[in-house]
């Protein structure tokens, strides 16, 4: 804002002063997932006049939405997945063992950190008997995701 | 070794020499998986009785899948998949976002490295969750395939 032609008559002290209150006062609006009634009224009783009610509101309205996302995606949390890659091989020897005949996966979970973005994927290697044990272990935390949104 | 060193009247040297001797001789068996026979082939020019032969390849035979169980835990292995348990969570709220309703399912991973277990916390959506288990279920899917079903049967 400090580089707008239109704003530059304006001291930049009360440029920055009048940001950080907007600011403050549309995250408030959005954490408390507030309505426009409520906005109207709280900027009535800072003595706004109606028509920069109404605008603010009309803004507010269109960018709602985006704003609760954004809101929504601050915070911690675990590593979350975003994405599995795995790998079949069947095993023919190793330099300690040979003949072996093994069919064994391998497993990539893509994981994202809420704070720095990157972290080292999970890998783990596992038989076909363990990656039917994992798989049905998510089927059934996938029912029951089912059956609690039918509730 | 000296106890048997009484015990037989031979050298402790030449004992442990022995045990050496049988140890790698079984070891080397079991790794390549070899044949009765190779085996009995293979002993045959050391020179032994007929008797000892047998023994040795009672003993082969006896102990083959118990040599070849504990070598296979010495080849380079990855963090291996030991179990799964899960939760279901909703988020209600948070500092930034009051009412909120967020659906996520938290996992804890357990893997097995190196004979330490890890657990690790984990959590994914539900469309993730869907996601993760169609991939993994076409996964199962390969072995059954005629070009993997081929492969195998050729490698044999």
């Amino acid at each position: 804002i400090l580089d707008d032609p239109d704003l530059k008559d304006i001291d930049p002290t009360i440029l920055k002063h009048c940001h950080a209150a907007a600011a403050m006062c549309i995250l408030e609006a959005g954490k408390q997932k507030a309505d426009i009634a409520a906005i109207s009224t709280c900027l009535e009783d800072c003595k706004l006049d109606k028509e920069r009610i109404e605008q603010f509101c009309t803004e507010y309205q269109k960018n709602k939405d985006a704003l609760e996302i954004l809101l929504g995606s601050i915070g911690r949390s675990p590593l979350h997945i975003t994405d599995v890659s795995w790998r079949l091989e069947y095993q023919i020897k190793s330099n300690q063992l040979h003949k072996t005949y093994q069919p064994s996966y391998l497993v990539t979970l893509n994981v994202e950190n809420s704070d720095s973005g990157s972290h080292p994927d999970v890998s783990f290697s596992c038989t076909m008997e363990q990656l039917q044990d994992l798989v049905g272990k998510l089927k059934d935390a996938a029912k029951s995701l089912e059956r609690a949104t039918q509730m | 070794c000296s106890f048997f060193e009484g015990k037989l009247n031979v050298s402790v040297d030449t004992i442990q020499h022995g045990v050496e001797g049988l140890s790698y001789l079984l070891t080397e068996s079991s790794k390549l998986m070899i044949s009765e026979i190779d085996f009995q082939d293979s002993i045959h020019v050391l020179g032994f009785s007929d008797e000892l032969n047998q023994l040795l390849l009672q003993l082969y035979l006896d102990n083959r899948k118990e040599i070849r169980s504990i070598l296979s835990e010495l080849a380079p292995r990855l963090p291996s998949y030991h179990s799964l348990e899960w939760r279901l969570d909703v988020q209600l709220a948070s500092r930034s976002l009051r009412q909120q309703i967020k659906p996520a399912v938290t996992i804890k991973l357990h893997l097995n490295q190196n004979e330490d277990q890890t657990a690790q916390v984990l959590q994914t959506d539900p469309s993730t969750l869907l996601h993760l288990i169609q991939q993994l279920e076409q996964a199962l899917g390969e072995m059954k395939t005629n070009h993997c079903r081929r492969i195998v049967r050729n490698m044999k």
